[in-house]
């Protein structure tokens, strides 16, 4: 049962990611994808928070997870990345959407795990 | 990637189909990465090889989709449904991100590192593959 609605809210997840990214990249000024380290830097927030202790019983972790992982993309993160020119030749534009993402991302799924636990 | 799909000034009926088709390949997309994780489930602290091997194959697909998709002029429809909702959804940054803290939090800093390296530099390699096989065959 738990497996059904996680990967109903992964669904909706994806939903939800569409709608943000496009709000974030209507109104973003930048030429990086900002819409995408968007969804991802708030998703893997939101995994620390849970995996670290603050999701209640009510709501199992399996189905907070499915909802996080169809909220945030990977693929989406290196196709845009590769697009801005990173291989062969890397350009800094290429270079700062593979970092900022990634230290923010990993940097704000451990200050969710660690605030909770 | 999405702002070709972020135009104004959509005729109603496409409009009202968007979520749908977004939706509908989240499912397929999900379904596929919970059915990974359920196959091949690795504990909290251990390499996150389903994960990995998801991200992997998922970058793969959507720099194959995409370049083939720009070839071949295909709908947006199919951008939304396979693009968007299913490798969107079927790859996750969520999971990779608290899988390195969990790493790190085990004591394997090194391996928490190299699973990193392993995913960005694995995953750009796969999305670059993936643009060129899509750009060069049929």
């Amino acid at each position: 049962m738990n497996t059904v609605l996680a990967v109903v809210a992964g669904s909706v997840g994806a939903l939800s990611r569409y709608v943000l990214t496009g709000a974030v990249q209507r109104r973003s000024q930048s030429a990086l994808p900002l819409g995408t380290a968007a969804v991802n830097v708030l998703g893997a927030l939101g995994i620390g928070l849970a995996t670290g202790g603050l999701h209640s019983g009510s709501l199992p972790l399996v189905v907070v997870a499915g909802f996080l992982g169809g909220f945030t993309t990977f693929s989406t993160w290196m196709v845009e990345t590769v697009r801005l020119g990173a291989l062969p030749v890397w350009r800094p534009a290429a270079l700062a959407n593979l970092l900022v993402p990634l230290v923010s991302g990993v940097g704000a799924a451990a200050f969710g795990y660690y605030l909770t636990r | 990637m999405p702002a070709e799909d972020q135009q104004r000034r959509r005729p109603t009926l496409e409009r009202a189909s968007i979520p749908l088709a977004v939706i509908g390949g989240g499912l397929v997309g999900s379904a596929a990465r919970t059915a990974a994780g359920a196959l091949a489930a690795t504990p909290a602290g251990a390499f996150p090889t389903t994960t990995l091997a998801v991200n992997l194959a998922g970058s793969l697909l959507l720099g194959w989709y995409l370049a083939r998709r720009e070839r071949a002029a295909g709908s947006r429809w199919g951008l939304r449904f396979w693009a968007i909702g299913g490798l969107g959804s079927f790859t996750t940054f969520s999971a990779f991100g608290v899988e390195v803290v969990q790493l790190v939090e085990a004591g394997r800093s090194a391996v928490g590192i190299g699973y990193v390296l392993a995913s960005t530099a694995g995953g750009l390699i796969m999305a670059a593959a993936g643009e060129q096989i899509g750009r060069t065959t049929r």
